[in-house]
């Protein structure tokens, strides 16, 4: 009965979380699968690191995951948020185990300014790029007319990324 | 969930001890697992998961957390953001230096706020020359206010005063976002930037790069026509718009544009506005039509930044009105037109500064052709102005940016103020 009771109640917050949520375009869970389809499990694994030597805000935690199939660990999975032009834009970035980006998604998108960052070809412009590329801009990254700070924020965010995989001690959280 | 599994364990533990029938016990307890796991799925999908996810890609709870504007976990619901762009400039007409004449030419605020992820109102409030006051000319205005909602995660509604979708410059007009000190002709005396309408209009985009914008609203008004202005003259349209200023309404006007960036860099588009301009009133011009389209293309590459532009505009059934407006000096226009190319070139880039001389042509005829009149009441077409502008847009950083240009005319015209002229600006946007 409980059960029961609970059913129409559960769908009707369900549909509440649908108009919330008709700014997304993938979970970080569809994002993952995307990322790493051979992957059995993805590890929630905590950065220690200095802030500043990465050009990093303070307090800026972005969520972290190692992809593994077993024991072998597959590449890296990010997921952050940039500011658009005035709001946030979720996205992930994923690294192979090299360090190299794999993939670059956009996961929620607020705006409607800008939003054509979600477009692939711009967006497969960062795949292959490492901490030690140049990732900047209008010189490694072309911009798309009208979407200037969307994509200048989003750029900078890769970037920070990179810098991070590449400088960071990753533990795994104390539970 | 945890009160259901507590709630299934509990039936569970009761089964041996009760005497019912076996087997209809089994079918229960079957329907019961169904309805559990149906919940689990629903309350995954609560959480925004997929219902399929491994639980092991949970964050961890021991994450520390940190600031909203950092975070992809925190809600982005309930946000009020401000910006705001100005630009200060300063004209050195070298024919005529007593014309020379320095202004704060705009100081806007904007501001958004989320009342969700999917609803939103824009706003952008704006001075023009400083000072607004019964003896001074500068100008206070509502530039953009409109409520968007995201239908979908692809397109969405917007309603209220909405900057029309025309051109490079009309949507993305701040002083960073173009080069020399002032805006290119074409995109004011043609496309009457910052040109806004009230409406609705749905937009969208693809996967493919296509993003469309289409709506209906108000249009400018022909009743406000002033031939013995030579503002129709300086820009048909800017002269006659409304602004959502008691607009006269009887008239829908339709726009439509459609932009391409499928491949990085390189951005092309064209947009149209169509509406009947005689908003009703009964006046020689009350079936005047106006019909605007324009294409435009822009490639960024590298150091390099091309762009061109091209628009035209008809306004018909206007040859009655002109009667009316024998002897004055700016008569209504039947056809007007302008294009310009533009190159640019990141020259020196250092930290985050940059110097970017460019050059611009512009041709633009705000006169090209009126509407055919008696023998001899027949209007000459205004000749083509042409105008060379080179310069440079220094960027501090990307949001602050000082300019400097010299503008060639092929023409003078000192009632609009075209003759050469060197420009100084600043201009800055956050």
């Amino acid at each position: 009965m409980v059960v029961r009771w609970l059913i129409p109640i559960g769908v009707g917050a369900a549909s509440v979380a649908q108009v919330a949520h008709a700014t997304q375009y993938l979970t970080v869970e569809q994002a993952q699968r995307a990322a790493f389809p051979e992957a059995t499990t993805f590890e929630s694994v905590r950065a220690n690191f200095d802030a500043a030597a990465i050009g990093a805000p303070a307090g800026w935690t972005p969520r972290i995951w190692q992809a593994r199939s077993g024991d072998k660990l597959l590449g890296w999975f990010f997921a952050d948020a940039v500011i658009g032009k005035s709001e946030a834009i979720d996205y992930a970035l994923a690294l192979d185990a090299s360090g190299a980006v794999s993939s670059l998604e956009i996961l929620q998108y607020r705006e409607s300014h800008g939003s054509e960052v979600r477009m692939a070809p711009w967006r497969k412009q960062f795949v292959g790029r490492t901490a030690r590329d140049p990732v900047v801009l209008n010189e490694d990254i072309k911009n798309i007319s009208g979407a200037t700070l969307s994509c200048r924020h989003l750029t900078e965010g890769v970037q920070r990324l990179l810098k991070l995989r590449e400088h960071a001690l990753f533990v795994k959280p104390v539970s | 969930m945890q009160r259901f599994r507590i709630f299934a364990t509990a039936l569970l533990l009761a089964a041996p001890c009760a005497h019912a029938d076996e087997a209809a016990l089994q079918a229960e307890l079957e329907a019961l697992r169904a309805e559990v796991a149906e919940l689990q799925a629903q309350m995954k999908q609560l959480r925004g998961e997929h219902p399929d996810a491994p639980m092991t890609a949970q964050p961890s709870a021991s994450t520390p957390n940190a600031s909203a504007a950092t975070v992809a976990s925190e809600p982005a619901a309930s946000t009020t953001t401000l910006w705001g762009y100005g630009e200060m400039n300063y004209n050195h007409p070298t024919a005529h230096a007593a014309d020379a004449q320095a202004d704060l030419r705009r100081a806007v605020i904007g501001f958004s706020h989320a009342f969700d992820d999917a609803t939103h109102v824009y706003g952008e409030l704006e001075w023009e020359h400083a000072v607004t006051s019964a003896e001074d000319s500068g100008e206070s205005e509502v530039e953009q206010l409109y409520v968007e909602h995201a239908l979908a995660p692809q397109y969405g509604v917007r309603a209220g005063l909405m900057l029309v979708p025309l051109g490079l410059l009309n949507e993305h007009h701040e002083p960073t976002q173009y080069y020399g000190v002032e805006r290119n002709f074409v995109e004011t005396a043609i496309i009457p930037s910052t040109w806004r309408e009230g409406g609705v209009a749905m937009y969208g985009n693809t996967d493919s790069g296509l993003s469309w914008n289409a709506g209906i609203g108000t249009g400018p008004d022909l009743g406000k026509w002033d031939p013995a202005s030579a503002e129709g003259r300086a820009s048909p349209l800017g002269s006659i718009h409304q602004e959502l200023q008691l607009a006269h309404a009887r008239d829908p006007s339709l726009f439509a544009a459609l932009n391409w960036a499928g491949i990085p860099g390189l951005g092309v588009g064209a947009g149209l506005f169509a509406g009947k301009i005689g908003q009703g009133a009964d006046f020689p011009g009350k079936d005047a039509r106006l019909l605007l389209g324009e294409v435009h293309a822009r490639w960024q590459n590298g150091p390099f930044d091309l762009s061109a532009l091209y628009a035209r505009g008809t306004l018909s059934d206007t040859q009655a009105l002109n009667l009316t407006f024998l002897g004055q000096p700016t008569p209504v226009p039947k056809a007007f037109w302008g294009g310009y190319a533009q190159g640019a070139w990141r020259a020196l880039a250092w930290n985050e500064s940059n110097l970017s001389p460019f050059v611009r042509y512009e041709q633009f005829n705000t006169g090209a052709a009126y509407a055919t009149q008696p023998s001899g009441f027949g209007m000459a077409a205004l000749p083509t102005e042409k105008v060379w502008t080179a310069g440079i847009n220094y960027y501090l950083n990307p949001n602050v940016v000082f300019k400097f240009d010299y503008q060639d005319f092929n023409r003078d015209d000192t009632a609009l103020g075209y003759g050469d002229r060197f420009n100084l600006g600043i201009g800055y946007q956050f």
